[in-house]
């Protein structure tokens, strides 16, 4: 029953692994029959009782349960919403090995807007008391007291100059207006055929290829659980704009989503002219959101994942009706080096269960059991299946039909799987970020001071192939001081839930950041990582976190980003020094006044002593007392004798620093052009090594 | 709680208390108060300290050549270590001037022929202070380093000392004595906190060969002594019977002490202030005459140059009465071999010879010190009473061994008071006595 439900990687859009949702829907089928087959047994009454039983479609399920997949609240919807609309696009342009370029618009809009939309008309209230937001006279005698209060400390503070506090946002009790808003994706992927779009959104769970492979997604609904939300909250339909590569039509449907019998209501469904000959897709929906409240992880699931991302284009747009409110980000493109498309691949032994290997013999085309063992996982050659056939019993030989093993049999392989030893699954299959594109998206999006990266090999935790690739940065725009942790599961930006998290927790607890030369409390340290696997051990309903419990991943976390700190130290040290070479003479000329002094007043006191009464000296010391006395050595002669002496030593000093560090310079960093498009007119500057063109 | 455990000792109306308790505490407490029979008349336990007083006056000729004498006869016999060990003397202030003056003199020149300047400051680094068996103390071994001002790492202590250098010289040239405070006030800009203006302090006194006392600079008040003794001060004529329950405080600037006369049979030493207190009130001196003394926890400079004097000049065995507890170890150590702080002057100020009357961990069980007057030791107590196993002085004396294992098997340690329990007086009434009459030192 584990069916891994998603839409096929052809669509572009949405191919999701589904295993907690599908099998709970599962159980509660199960449950029902059970139910059903108690209250046969039982009194007529429960018997009619049980006819009540309701089959729950997938999409009510997720309806219902909307938390699981991240539609906690109107806040986090919008937030969930635009980051499945955005992480299918980016799937989808990299499908067809395009760099994404990728247009987010959120819209508010406004109730009287709304209501127009859905062709309600505005009604003044007229019983004010029905209302929850009532002001009772007493209520609003005590608000009135207390904001002429507030305005007179106001008054004083700023007779006294001191700083003005913000006003308290007023904000009336209980749930308040809703606010809607469009939400609107565009990229330049794929796009869908124009026949499937209808069953490819407003189906859950629909699908029929069944894959292992590195995933963006976290709950497989996708772009469909933000039609269930918008039907939910809005009832407004969703709108899609496609059109394939080639294709010289656009396709565009409007369509909302049946939920009790999850099927897809179309309610127009049409070719239009392609006159640009774009491809791709543009999803909108409209639904209920809170733009106040998650407004900062919108931009910082922008910024992360332009970091993550450096190969995509991105432009972000807020709109209401407000203008102080509006937003435009635009992300720029910083390389066109894309990581390759995951590739699917075949279950490693130790990581099946029962469920999988049934599910794989019920779909495998080969005839025995040989052929299935050999060719339906990795890491079994035919030498290895042979032994591992031998190793179950008599009852088990090459040429077993695999469909016919009875379920003891299957109990035993697995076990075999169990025990037995497997060579580790490459890593192959995972498609990381890149460590080049790691660091490109680090300082373009932060402008770091001191950047490293690194990347750890493949390595496995139970059956799957992970990588953990990791960045530090220091300092840099917009960086709060002390740890700034960004966290990637299979290149998605991570936001909630840090605390508990394998990656926060290493590097709050597992890193000694002194040792490194850096000062977790006052160094501004971004923290990078990123792990992809073909199964990542979330935690949490939300699946927001990996769980700190695994030792595997927590210790290549630690191990790369100890590697990372490594090639930090060396540069914090060179700094360092540098930085102490600037400032010597200024430490040393600090100290002048009062060494001129101290040894003034001392030489000042011997020589006032009467020539009798005073111990005899050598002549030079005579001399110099006598200079004293005459006061033709001064403190000002000390001071200007120790500033040049000074001023020589760092003179010596720099040369020697000079030597010894050399001419190495910092390896430098490729500079990125975007492509021009379009044909201008050149004018070419030639010189031997290079030419420079000049768009007039 | 001992206000009610004396009640209990006493047995009259032992009607407070638990139940469950009373028959343990009431034992332990009738032990304690049986000991009190076992008290001989004091005049016998005067006789048999009058024959140590004797005993150690007349041993000490001998004993003294080797270490303990005084400070110009210690270099003398120590030719050979004086090369290799810095040796402090106490100096003039004209001699002393002299060196200075020669220093800056240097220096000046130094920076007026465009060179800059430096001093040839002896290491005190731990690691360069060392434990001789045979001396008995920790001494610095003689080892300079350079403090050039043009380099980042030394110029500000190069200042300082420079600085150092020309306070002191005034305050000599003054003929006056100034406390660490007062130096450090004196250029508080510079010297930022007083932990830095002490330090060079110290590097002067090596630089110079000189005792910090020479350089008329002296750390505050901090030790008091109570009893038979009397000295003057400055001057005045001081009767330490006379001084009330607070004692006499023991003057910073040792050079001020003269005529001390002393009809005492031994010198006891008091980690605490609390302690010392009881001891005073109790007027424990008159009933066995002795020299009570203690600076407080950690002894300071002066109270060590002090002691040292008592016992160099009227030769009395010096008994000492401290925690059972790793730090009163350490104190007795600081004031028979001296503190690595110090090391350059443990010549001067390290007294040799001290026994170690109580509170002992073997105490703790013979007297049955009632189990909730007893602490556990904690990790870091552990690792301190460890790291004292290792260390020279005690190995040298197999009862300190034996008592030191002791404690750290049964991790327990108790505090002079720890005694109040039988009745806030058992110290000077029962503990003391007892210990003295069966010369329970070691």
């Amino acid at each position: 029953m584990d069916d891994d439900a998603g839409d096929g990687a052809a669509s572009g859009g949405t191919k999701r692994k589904v295993t907690a949702a599908s099998s709970s829907a599962a159980a509660k089928g199960k449950a029902a029959g059970k139910g059903k087959a108690a209250s046969k047994a039982s009194a007529l009454a429960t018997a009619k009782e049980s006819s009540l039983l309701k089959q729950k479609s997938p999409a009510e399920f997720f309806a219902e349960n909307k938390n699981i997949a991240g539609f906690d609240n109107p806040g986090k919807s919008l937030y969930t919403t635009m980051r499945e609309l955005v992480e299918n696009a980016l799937d989808s342009a990299e499908s067809i090995s395009e760099l994404p370029d990728i247009e987010i618009i959120i819209e508010e809009i406004t109730k009287s807007k709304f209501n127009t939309m859905i062709g309600l008309v505005d009604r003044q209230r007229i019983d004010e008391e029905l209302y929850d937001d009532f002001e009772s006279a007493k209520a609003r005698e005590k608000r009135l007291a207390k904001e002429a209060r507030f305005q007179e400390t106001q008054a004083k503070n700023a007779a006294l100059g001191k700083k003005v506090k913000e006003a308290p946002a007023a904000r009336g009790k209980g749930r308040g207006e809703a606010a809607f808003f469009r939400v609107t994706c565009k990229d330049n992927g794929r796009g869908m055929p124009h026949d499937d779009i209808p069953n490819m959104l407003g189906r859950v769970l629909s699908g029929t290829k069944y894959g292992l492979r590195q995933t963006r997604g976290k709950f497989g609904l996708g772009a469909k659980m933000a039609l269930i939300w918008s039907k939910m909250s809005t009832g407004l339909p969703i709108e899609i704009k496609s059109s394939m590569k080639g294709q010289n039509f656009i396709s565009f449907c409007r369509l909302d989503i049946d939920i009790h019998k999850n099927v897809p209501h179309v309610h127009l469904h049409e070719k239009r002219e392609n006159k640009d000959r774009w491809h791709g897709a543009e999803l909108q929906v409209i639904i209920e959101g809170n733009w106040t409240t998650h407004r900062s992880k919108i931009l910082h699931y922008m910024r992360q994942m332009a970091v993550i991302t450096p190969y995509a284009q991105f432009l972000f747009r807020f709109l209401s009706d407000s203008p102080d409110k509006n937003l435009t980000i635009q992300f720029a493109r910083r390389t066109d080096v894309m990581p390759p498309i995951p590739l699917q691949t075949k279950h490693h032994p130790s990581a099946v269960d029962l469920l999988l290997i049934k599910r794989l013999i019920s779909e495998t085309t080969k005839q025995n059991l040989l052929q299935f063992l050999q060719h339906e996982f990795v890491n079994i050659s035919k030498s290895h299946a042979e032994r591992l056939i031998g190793e179950m019993g008599p009852d088990f030989s090459a040429k077993t039909t695999v469909k016919s093993l009875t379920s003891q049999q299957l109990v035993r392989i697995h076990q075999l799987f169990r025990q037995a030893k497997f060579d580790d699954p490459s890593g192959n299959c995972l498609s990381p970020a890149g460590e080049y594109n790691l660091r490109l998206g680090i300082i373009k999006e932060l402008h770091p001071d001191l950047v490293a990266t690194h990347a750890s090999s493949p390595q496995v935790f139970e059956g799957h192939p992970f990588i953990v690739e990791a960045g530090i940065s220091i300092g840099g725009k917009d960086v709060k001081h002390g740890l700034n942790i960004f966290r990637y599961a299979n290149r998605i930006p991570l936001l909630f839930e840090q605390g508990a998290d394998v990656i926060t927790r290493t590097a709050l607890k597992r890193i000694n950041w002194s040792s490194y030369k850096i000062n977790q409390q006052q160094d501004k340290i971004g923290v990078f990582v990123s792990i992809v696997s073909t199964k990542i051990p979330f935690k949490g309903t939300g699946k927001e976190y990996i769980g700190d419990d695994i030792t595997e991943i927590a210790s290549a976390v630690q191990s790369a980003l100890k590697q990372c700190c490594l090639q930090l130290k060396s540069k914090i040290v060179k700094k360092l020094q540098a930085r102490e070479r600037q400032d010597r003479k200024r430490n040393l000329n600090r100290y002048i006044p009062d060494v001129a002094r101290a040894i003034m007043e001392t030489l000042g006191e011997i020589a006032d002593e009467s020539p009798p009464k005073r111990p005899r000296y050598d002549k030079e010391d005579e001399e110099l007392l006598e200079k004293v006395n005459s006061e033709e050595v001064t403190e000002m002669t000390f001071r200007d004798c120790l500033t040049q002496h000074v001023e020589q030593v760092d003179y010596e000093m720099a040369l020697e620093y000079a030597m010894q560090s050399g001419v190495s310079e910092e390896p430098r960093e490729a500079l990125y052009l975007n492509s021009l498009e379009g044909s201008y007119k050149f004018i070419d500057f030639q010189s031997p090594v290079f030419v420079f063109r000049f768009i007039p | 709680m001992s206000e009610k455990k004396r009640r209990g000792g006493a047995g009259a109306g032992a009607a407070s208390g638990s139940a469950s308790k009373k028959p343990r505490v009431s034992t332990a407490a009738s032990y304690a108060e049986s000991l009190r029979s076992k008290l001989r008349p004091d005049a016998s336990i005067l006789a048999t300290l009058r024959s140590l007083a004797s005993a150690c006056s007349k041993s000490k000729p001998a004993g003294s050549s080797s270490s303990s004498s005084s400070a110009s006869k210690a270099l003398a016999a120590e030719d050979d270590p004086a090369a290799s060990y810095i040796v402090v003397a106490d100096q003039d202030s004209a001699s002393v001037t002299s060196r200075i003056n020669r220093l800056v003199l240097a220096a000046a020149r130094s920076i007026l022929s465009g060179r800059g300047f430096s001093f040839a400051v002896p290491s005190r680094a731990a690691s360069n202070q060392v434990y001789l068996p045979d001396l008995d103390r920790i001494v610095l071994v003689r080892r300079e380093s350079a403090r050039p001002f043009a380099n980042v790492a030394t110029a500000r202590k190069a200042t300082i000392t420079a600085r150092v250098l020309s306070l002191v010289h005034a305050v000599l040239r003054r003929g006056i004595h100034v406390t660490k405070r007062d130096l450090f006030y004196t250029d508080v800009k510079l010297f930022g906190d007083q932990a830095q203006s002490d330090a060079v302090l110290d590097d002067v006194s090596c630089m110079l060969g000189c005792t910090r006392s020479s350089l008329h600079v002296v750390a505050s008040e901090k030790g008091v002594v109570v009893g038979r003794l009397t000295f003057a001060d400055d001057g005045d004529r001081i009767d330490c019977t006379r001084m009330g329950v607070g004692g006499k405080a023991i003057p910073p600037n040792i050079d001020r002490v003269s005529g001390i006369e002393s009809d005492a049979l031994f010198i006891l030493l008091v980690e605490k202030d609390a302690a010392f207190m009881r001891l005073a009130e109790d007027r424990f001196y008159n009933r066995f005459p002795c020299i009570i003394l203690t600076a407080k926890g950690q002894p300071d400079v002066a109270t060590r140059l002090f002691l040292r004097r008592l016992k160099v000049e009227l030769k009395l065995p010096v008994l000492a009465l401290v925690d059972s507890d790793p730090y009163g170890l350490k104190i007795l150590s600081v004031y028979m071999c001296g503190s690595k702080n110090m090391s350059y002057d443990s010549a001067n100020l390290t007294t040799p010879d001290i026994k170690w009357l109580g509170v002992r961990p073997s105490d703790l069980d013979k007297y049955r010190v009632p189990e909730q007057c007893r602490l556990p030791m904690t990790d870091h107590d552990i690792k301190v009473g460890k790291e004292l196993l290792e260390e020279d002085f005690v190995k040298q004396n197999e009862g300190w061994v034996k008592e030191l294992e002791t404690m750290l098997r049964t991790r327990q340690k108790a505090e002079i008071q720890a005694l109040s329990s039988f009745g806030f007086q058992y110290l000077t009434e029962v503990y003391l006595p007892l210990k003295l009459q069966q010369q329970d030192w070691i």
